[in-house]
């Protein structure tokens, strides 16, 4: 049945909710130890031939791994509009599929 | 040879133009799709792009040559034993 509602009735009017809920954090978690675990393969595969990649020394020496990451990296981005400059990560486009992991310092 | 077992098991649909290339650069069309690359640091590159999106394995991997020689069992009981 139809239930009129703002995001049925306007056009281009999507809800984020403000919260990420555990779950999405659990998954959140999964994933970036996957992408952890896809460098990590790289890197033993290209060390075992003596070689090495810029792409792959530059992960390593810009971006924190999962468990080295703070929470509150893990689950908010950098937001200058924000009171508290930050938002929930889910409010990032894409965010399952683009790695985020390091905000300015200071914030 | 080692080679990586790439399977893409995120799709690229709605990512940057580059990122749609660089699977289909790797030979990857669809989701659950598999190719296999020798390692090398061109591929670790192109991977490094799509890290999202792919899972890989590093594997050795010898490919059949494709004929076997012919021995006589005298031949063959000299390489077993002494």
């Amino acid at each position: 049945m139809f239930k009129p509602s703002s995001p049925l009735f306007s056009g281009l009017l999507w809800k984020i909710p403000w919260r990420i809920s555990q779950p999405q954090k659990a998954r959140q978690r999964k994933r970036l130890r996957a992408v952890d675990k896809v460098v990590d393969t790289l890197s033993a595969a290209l060390t075992r031939q003596g070689q090495t990649t810029k792409a792959v020394e530059r992960w390593f020496r810009e971006m924190p791994r999962e468990e080295e990451m703070l929470p509150r990296d893990k689950y908010t981005i950098f937001d200058k509009k924000e009171k508290t400059y930050r938002k929930g990560i889910h409010k990032l486009p894409k965010w399952t599929r683009v790695s985020q992991r390091v905000n300015p310092p200071g914030f | 040879m080692s080679y990586f077992r790439i399977t893409l098991v995120r799709s690229a649909i709605g990512l940057p133009r580059r990122t749609t290339d660089v699977l289909k650069a790797l030979g990857l069309k669809k989701r659950m799709g598999m190719v296999f690359h020798p390692v090398s640091q061109s591929v670790a590159g192109q991977i490094m792009k799509v890290k999202e999106l792919v899972e890989e394995v590093h594997l050795e991997r010898k490919p059949d040559p494709g004929y076997y020689i012919e021995k006589t069992e005298a031949m063959e009981w000299v390489e077993r034993g002494e």
